[in-house]
């Protein structure tokens, strides 16, 4: 075995051989089941990104960020879209979600390597460049003198959309099905879609609401789903 | 195997947490050495020593990276250490079932 610099050979090494037989040979069945459950748990609580908190964190985000992006275009007439006290809170609080996300990530994520690193950078790059597309259509669309109600409802729906379609779109990598991420990117789209009827206003609200609500009760069931 | 059928390569409480814990990646991840020396709670001597058992049975595959400083060793379990893994889960399961009163 190559020993690289973090891998310094020597101490400790004749102190393996003796406890490993003896190790082995204490060990019975019983033994041998909780220290694979016991490995599997740590391991699953120090590698695997913790989705339940961050469905959490974005959930209220969603929840929050739209409800005030809602009340302050509330009894408009005519619509002239969210106050920019609302806007600035939905970007912070976008901004802060990111930042748990991305320490969530980077911290499961510390030492391993492979393709899910890959797949993790293909999968950030899918929705920032989508993100950025709907963003620069969105702008096209307002310079060519689209209606406003018509923007905002393109605007309101630009994440869910993006978001929706990239966990769609990933839910099936390395074979196995991933319900948890199928289920809401699913669940993502149709609020996307069937919410833009109710109109700009309203909109805002169904996004809270069902969009935000959906994200938090799959913080709730995603462990279940997970299993099943 | 020792005589309860089980692969005595990963019968060692210190493999048995190695294997496993490579076992949660996904398939053709690896993990620096130096995080799973943290997960594992091994000196880095204990580790290398059980590595290079696993290692010598075809269970995992490590890999160095860079040079000086910068270098990076990296573990990975191969696809006979899965399955190795999964034959010394199935006997644990039998012995603990043949063991249970019916």
């Amino acid at each position: 075995m190559n020993a690289g610099a973090d891998m310094k050979d020597g101490a400790g090494a004749g102190e393996a051989a003796g406890t490993d037989a003896q190790g082995a040979a204490d060990m019975d069945a019983q033994g041998a089941a909780a220290i694979m459950q016991e490995a599997r748990e740590r391991a699953r609580r120090e590698l695997a990104v913790r989705r339940p908190v961050l469905f959490l964190t974005w959930g209220l985000v969603v929840l929050v960020g739209y409800g005030a992006m809602w009340l302050s275009v509330r009894g408009q007439h005519p619509f002239h879209g969210p106050t920019a006290p609302a806007i600035v809170t939905l970007v912070a609080l976008f901004a802060m979600a990111a930042i748990v996300t991305a320490w969530f990530v980077d911290r499961a994520s510390s030492g391993v390597g492979g393709p899910s690193v890959l797949q993790r950078g293909v999968f950030v790059l899918a929705l920032a460049a989508g993100g950025a597309a709907l963003e620069i259509f969105i702008r096209a669309a307002s310079d060519a003198s689209a209606d406003r109600p018509l923007v905002a409802v393109m605007r309101a729906a630009a994440p869910l959309l993006v978001v929706g379609l990239v966990f769609v779109a990933s839910s099936a990598i390395n074979g196995i099905l991933d319900r948890p991420r199928l289920a809401l990117g699913l669940w993502l789209l149709a609020v996307a879609a069937e919410g833009a009827w109710a109109g700009p206003v309203t909109y805002l609200a169904v996004i809270a609401l069902a969009g935000g609500g959906g994200i938090l009760l799959m913080a709730a069931i995603e462990p279940l789903l997970r299993r099943s | 195997m020792n005589e309860d059928g089980l692969d005595t390569v990963i019968h060692a409480p210190a493999r048995l947490r190695i294997v496993v814990t490579l076992a949660s990646l996904p398939e053709g991840d690896d993990l620096s050495f130096t995080r799973l020396q943290d997960l594992i709670g091994l000196t880095p001597g204990n580790l290398i020593t059980h590595l290079r058992k696993l290692e010598d049975a075809g269970y995992i595959q490590t890999e160095r990276n860079g040079n000086g400083t910068t270098a990076r060793t990296s573990v990975a379990l191969t696809h006979a250490g899965r399955a190795a893994l999964d034959r010394y889960t199935t006997a644990v399961r039998q012995l603990l079932d043949s063991a249970s009163p019916r």
